[in-house]
């Protein structure tokens, strides 16, 4: 049985990019020594800031896998991770199934208002233009304006 | 008001009335607070978006209380979950110097 985890982890600002690629090699293998398990996903997300020192380093690379996998392996992974100098910090989480909440309360949403758009007389769907204030999916950014007190309750 | 602590003034205040210049007793002003999570629908409460959660971690770097942000009961669960893994990856801080 194959669970879906995500592995972030934190190399140190001295390594090169070629220490990172071999890193993310390192656990490809360890993947693949496993039987039906696979890397779903690698992201990189390159050089950040750290918000505090880990060690003596204020800078880390981060490195995002979304490994389908078992428990087995990511305590294998965990392990090796551990033994690994160069990384200096490390989260494995499951995330299987808190995506299929997720996807269970966004599902139910868009069902329920279909449901009441069309009782209501109007298309199932959200037609462009329509509302008071534009979908706010796309621009998240006016909800990080938040030094002054007032902002936070809107 | 006088004696207590001068939070009255502010949103996060409990103070329900506030003495007006002539001495009249007067409901104070206060917008409701809602769920950030609930009203703009975000199912998601990720510990890699550290933009979504910094607004939730004020100067000291402790958790906004529900109290004062006015998140519910169910995302406020979710969002310390979330903030706490984002702290262990240093994403945003323990504490601040």
């Amino acid at each position: 049985m194959t669970r879906k985890y995500e592995l972030v982890y934190v190399v140190s600002p001295e390594a090169s990019d070629d220490q990172v690629t071999d890193l993310h090699n390192q656990i490809d293998a360890i993947v693949q020594r496993f039987s039906g398990t696979s890397i779903e996903k690698t992201d990189n997300w390159g050089r950040r800031r750290l918000a505090y020192e880990i060690g003596r380093h204020k800078e880390g690379t981060y490195v995002l896998e979304v490994i389908n996998g078992t428990g087995e392996l990511m305590k294998e992974i965990d392990r090796r991770i551990k033994v690994t100098d160069l990384i200096i910090r490390h989260l494995v989480v499951r995330v299987d199934e808190t995506q299929a909440v997720i996807e269970r309360t966004k599902a139910a949403r868009s069902a329920t208002s279909q449901r009441r758009r069309v009782a209501r007389g109007l298309p199932a769907e959200r037609q462009p233009g329509e509302g008071q204030r534009g979908d706010a999916d796309d621009d998240r950014d006016d909800r990080f304006d938040m030094g002054n007190e007032r902002g936070m309750d809107r | 008001m006088n004696g207590r602590k001068s939070f009255g003034a502010k949103k996060g205040g409990r103070g329900g009335t506030t003495q007006g210049k002539d001495g009249q007793r007067r409901p104070m002003f206060r917008r409701r607070k809602v769920c950030k999570f609930c009203s703009d629908k975000i199912d998601d409460i990720n510990y890699k978006d550290a933009k979504l959660l910094l607004p939730f971690v004020p100067e000291r770097a402790k958790i906004l209380p529900r109290r004062i942000s006015g998140t519910c009961a169910l995302h406020q669960r979710k969002l310390r979950v979330a903030l706490m893994r984002a702290r262990q990856l240093a994403l945003i801080p323990y504490t601040a110097e």
